[in-house]
């Protein structure tokens, strides 16, 4: 139960939602956009979260857009993952949305909330990653569109009152070979210990990475690494040697037995990869 | 009509499937209040100040309830605990304070803006911290604590109870043996896990009466336990439990109730609803006992047990509940079902500052039998004798005697060998017990044997009352509490078959009312069938005796010459004459008008024989009515490189007895593998470095879900147990008890490391390897 009150609201427009955020913004209200609420909600209930206003984005025009058209894939942001699952308008992405959390949580759970939500995982933002996904984003001065990357670094690096509306990715990454591998510390549906989505362009492979460090990431230093010479074992331990910063500790595992997992989902997608000679899609 | 023995359709399943089925949250009343508690977010704290004002502040608040003005100390066994902290706080999640407010949300605002600012101590983190000499003391003045059991807490100490047996001379133990193997073996508490959390309604009427509705699995303890802490006459109190939504013992435990009861007085007997979130219910409401043990087992080179000696530290928690039973449950079955002739057992229950933990299925047995069964299977190994054949040799039968030295004989001792014999076939043991199946998988098979007595008052009853009504159909009333494990349709099953009666003209309601429903003891223990079983045979033969005395009259013969079946009460020798029940259960009336007899009511009752107290120095005496036995065993799948794992085969085989409803009794066997496998794999509460459990929401504290459960294979072994009703045995918790020795056997030879602690995630697998896996 959430024990405090707060007011909900269905803007119809981008311009609109844009609005009440600011609005509400200035009025100290901590607004939130809210898409499928899950953590909201959950996060209210423990009082880990407050807010006096959400503004739910789901109905406004463009927020559920899905098509193919002749150089990109757009997906928006207020489509449920189960939605982006079924769709598979990009398996590497279904695969990695597919593994978030729990089926009913993912009727729930939208492409954008999982990206710019609280929880550090945001999985969805591996295959987007990747793949060089731009992202449309509606602000206080219109609307804007940029590389993920230039806005992602650990979480989304958005303007004030700035909303994820679609999420455009090449073609190409569609028709790519792909690995996602997801490890957890039992359970099926936990959180993970580490999480790989990794596609093949132009012979090269390209990999992001979640629950190894307390956000996702995609390193140049470490992708190098596993595209340079030498054996699967000395590439891996290159990769980890290069990690960002030390694996992180919690509840589910220490930071060594992390990094064991990694370097076990590194040598098993490398391995596996090298097997069958690049054409395949492999999900562990 | 031959319903035992026959998978009857539950009496509960209508209700149940369609969702109609009402749980005590499920009642709503206009006049409805709702109260709820500010937790404490420390271990260990001096209560400095409390400032309740910014409660008050919150709209809809009537009431704020705080430790001091509820001066008592409750307790089933040992009153330690007062339902509001006092003073201070012993766990992380006691409640400080109780709000009553109009609404939910009301309540529980108020109750998180309350204001308590406290003074840090020193934190008991674990049962062997607070056995350690200068341990800061959870309780100071544990002499000063009523004592209504035979438990004897130690001053200026945290040993809340200890319980020895010593039997045989362990000097001539370990001199006749060759081999000793030892272990020291563990785990942390974790929790029941039911899919209702508890809720209480409470309400004083205008004359003074105390109305509950709660899913207690102890409705008939309450209202002593009122008495006893409120001075509130049991009389006056009335609980009514309906279906529960599962307890495994965590419902036993009467904690909610005493709270309703201090909201609904502060707010002049108007009815107050409590409701325990998830987080509440995890960590604030008692929790699973956790473990440390050191064992030492000694064997002949022929591998012949011979000497065993025992510790165990029970992590309790910050109050005794049934802890203080339950560490001497798992002493007088310490040795699981082998004969051992010498064994010497320390065990301890002690206080800490985590949540206090009470009855869990299997009571103290799955514990114990980790112990044993890990000791065993070490044996195995150091003698090259296959475990399960070294199981079979040391299997225990009647004529020898338990660790407390009741003698067992062939009705109360289940047939131990043969249910090891069985799962060995179930689970194919002769095709080998480890076998490479990748380049880095390995499949590997373990198995444990167990068994289990009551422990449960040396005086547990139950009774019975059968009512007619005008078709002639029958009710039942007992009070037992349904939680899922259907005892009353097995209720119906006894009856209709006494009355040779069709099961769909037996009724029974699912509720229980303490002032309407004679008295069922608990619902725990696996002895329902057992207690209110018997009670219901003997009331159906009452009322059997009733129905020929008023039919003799009406048929003109006598009585020992009519039969009762099928709606009927009849002449034996010629079935024809005779005249269906409707006519004689409420007296029989003649053609002219006259009547004779009078209503039939039958009665029964049971009461447990010849169980005694236990000698305080050696354990020595009769702990329960019979031992239900069995032996499960498991396959898993092991990941050599990251240690995860795969449950592929389970097998159980329990000695019941005898089956009365083969669904209801697998089922039950089947939950419990079930339970035993979430417990024994992943089930566990993480403590801070101060006591603090950090992760009380299924987010972080996980459960075997569905779906990663391996194939379940369930038999059964049926030796009459020939006091129990048609010859069965309890089974409720006994698929439960064997599963996580076995999961830890399995694991152990998979992983080619010996596995100590429980719950086995992979890390800790990983680990045991040196963390070198390639």
């Amino acid at each position: 139960m959430i024990s405090f009150d707060f007011d909900y609201e269905r803007p119809g427009s981008l311009v609109e939602a844009v609005q009440l955020f600011l609005q509400a913004e200035e009025q100290g209200r901590l607004p939130l956009y809210f898409g499928g609420g899950t953590e909201i909600i959950t996060l209210a209930r423990i009082e880990e979260l407050y807010t006096e206003a959400v503004l739910d984005v789901k109905c406004i025009p463009g927020m559920r857009a899905l098509q193919v058209t002749g150089e990109r894939i757009v997906t928006g942001a207020a489509l449920s993952l189960n939605e982006v699952v079924q769709a598979n308008v990009y398996p590497l992405l279904s695969a990695t949305a597919g593994k978030i959390a729990d089926h009913n949580s993912r009727n729930k759970i939208t492409l954008g909330g999982n990206l710019c939500g609280r929880i550090i995982y945001r999985e969805a933002v591996l295959p987007l990653l990747v793949a060089d996904s731009e992202v449309v984003l509606a602000g206080p001065s219109g609307l804007r569109i940029v590389p993920l990357r230039s806005v992602f670094d650990r979480t989304m690096r958005l303007e004030k009152g700035e909303l994820l509306v679609q999420i455009h990715t090449p073609v190409e990454a569609a028709t790519a070979s792909y690995a996602h591998v997801r490890k957890n510390q039992l359970e099926e549906i936990d959180y993970p210990l580490v999480t790989v989505s990794a596609l093949w362009l132009s012979g090269r492979i390209r990999m992001a990475v979640s629950g190894l460090l307390p956000y996702p990431f995609r390193s140049e230093e470490v992708e190098a690494a596993l595209n340079g010479d030498g054996s699967v074992e000395a590439r891996v331990e290159e990769a980890v040697r290069r990690l960002p910063e030390p694996v992180m500790a919690d509840i589910r595992a220490s930071s060594a037995y992390r990094e064991h997992v990694f370097r076990v989902v590194l040598m098993e997608i490398l391995e596996a990869w090298e097997a069958e000679g690049g054409e395949w899609g492999h999900e562990g | 009509m031959g319903v035992i023995g026959k998978s009857v359709t539950r009496k509960d399943a209508g209700e149940k499937v369609t969702g109609a089925a009402r749980y005590v949250n499920d009642r709503h009343l206009p006049r409805l209040l709702h109260a709820k508690y500010t937790i404490s977010p420390h271990a260990h704290a001096r209560i400095k100040s409390i400032d309740t004002a910014p409660a008050w502040q919150v709209p809809g608040v009537r009431a704020v309830i705080l430790g001091e003005q509820v001066p008592i100390l409750t307790g089933p066994i040992l009153a330690d605990r007062p339902p509001l902290a006092i003073g201070k706080v012993r766990y992380a999640g006691e409640p400080v304070a109780l709000i009553v407010a109009d609404e939910e949300h009301q309540a529980e605002l108020a109750a998180s803006r309350l204001v308590v600012e406290y003074e840090l101590l020193p934190v008991v983190n674990g049962p062997l911290e607070a056995f350690a000499d200068n341990a800061p003391l959870v309780h100071e003045d544990i002499e000063s604590y009523h004592n209504h059991g035979d438990v004897y807490p130690q001053p200026g100490t945290n040993i809340a109870n200890l319980f020895k047996i010593r039997k045989g001379d362990m000097a001539q133990g370990w001199a006749t043996g060759d081999v000793v193997v030892e272990a020291a073996l563990g785990f942390p508490q974790s929790d029941h896990a039911a899919i209702e959390t508890r809720c209480v309604q409470a309400e004083v009427t205008a004359d003074g009466q105390v109305i509950l509705h709660t899913p207690s699995q102890a409705p008939y303890e309450i209202p002593e336990q009122f008495e006893r802490f409120f001075g509130v006459p049991a009389g006056q109190v009335v609980v009514h439990t309906p279906l529960v939504g599962g307890g495994f013992g965590g419902k036993g435990a009467v904690q909610l109730e005493f709270l309703a009861y201090l909201a609904t007085k502060a707010v002049d007997g108007r009815p107050v609803q409590l409701l325990n979130s998830r987080e509440r219910d995890l960590i604030s409401s008692p929790v699973h006992i956790g473990l440390e043990a050191r064992v030492r087992l000694g064997a002949t080179c022929e591998g012949k047990f011979t000497a065993l000696e025992i510790f165990y530290w029970f992590d309790g928690g910050a109050y005794s509940q049934m802890g203080v039973v339950m560490n001497k449950a798992a002493g007088i079955d310490c040795t699981g079902p082998y004969r051992v002739d010498h064994v010497h057992v320390d065990s301890y229950c002690m206080y800490t500052n985590h949540p206090y933990s009470t009855s869990f299925r299997g009571f103290g047995h799955p514990e114990m039998t980790f112990v044993i069964e890990r000791a065993v299977d070490l044996l195995a190994k150091r003698l090259g004798i296959d475990p399960l054949v070294l199981r079979a040799m040391n299997a225990i039968q009647p004529g020898d005697t338990s660790p407390t030295r009741a003698l067992l004989d062939y009705s109360n001792l289940g047939d131990v060998s043969a249910c090891i014999e069985r799962v060995g076939e179930l689970i194919r043991w002769d095709e080998g017990v480890r076998q490479e199946v990748g380049p880095h998988k390995v499949r590997a098979k373990g198995m444990a044997a167990l068994w289990k007595t009551s422990t449960s008052a040396t005086d547990a009853g139950a009774s019975a009352v059968l009512t007619f009504n005008r078709d002639g159909s029958a009710n039942i009333s007992v009070g037992v509490v349904e939680i899922g494990q259907g005892t009353r349709t097995v209720m119906a099953q006894l009856v209709a078959e006494r009355l040779h009666e069709s099961i769909d003209r037996v009724h029974v309601s699912l509720d229980v009312n303490t002032r309407k429903d004679p008295e069922h003891w608990k619902t725990v223990a696996s002895s329902s069938v057992m207690l209110s079983g018997r009670a219901v045979l003997q009331a159906a033969d009452d009322a059997i005796r009733q129905i020929k005395e008023i039919g003799a009259v009406a048929l003109r013969a006598a009585p020992d010459d009519l039969a009762v079946a099928r709606g009927r009460v009849f002449l034996r020798s010629n079935p024809a004459i005779g005249m269906p029940l409707e006519k004689v259960v409420h007296g029989y009336r003649f053609p002219n008008g006259n009547a004779i007899g009078g209503h039939v009511v039958g009665h029964g009752h049971y009461l447990m024989h010849r169980v005694t107290r236990l000698e305080h120095e050696t354990g020595q005496g009769k702990p329960g009515p019979e031992w239900t036995v069995g032996a499960e065993a498991i396959e898993v799948e092991l990941d050599l490189r990251d240690c995860t794992y795969r449950l592929v085969r389970a097998a159980a085989v329990i000695d019941a007895g005898r089956v009365l409803h083969p669904h209801l009794a697998t089922g039950q066997v089947m939950g419990g593998m079930h339970m035993g496998l979430s417990f024994g794999s992943r089930e566990h509460f993480v403590y801070s470095e101060r006591g603090v459990v950090l992760n009380p929401q299924f987010r972080s504290y996980k459960l075997l879900h569905y779906g990663e459960h391996p194939e379940y294979l369930v038999d059964f072994v049926e030796r009459p147990y020939l006091e129990g009703p048609l010859g069965a045995r309890g089974v409720g918790e006994y698929g439960l008890i064997g599963m996580p020795a076995a999961l830890a056997n399995a694991l152990s030879v998979a992983a080619g490391v010996e596995l100590y602690r429980l719950p086995l995630l992979p890390e800790q697998i990983w680990r045991a390897r040196g963390g070198d896996v390639r």
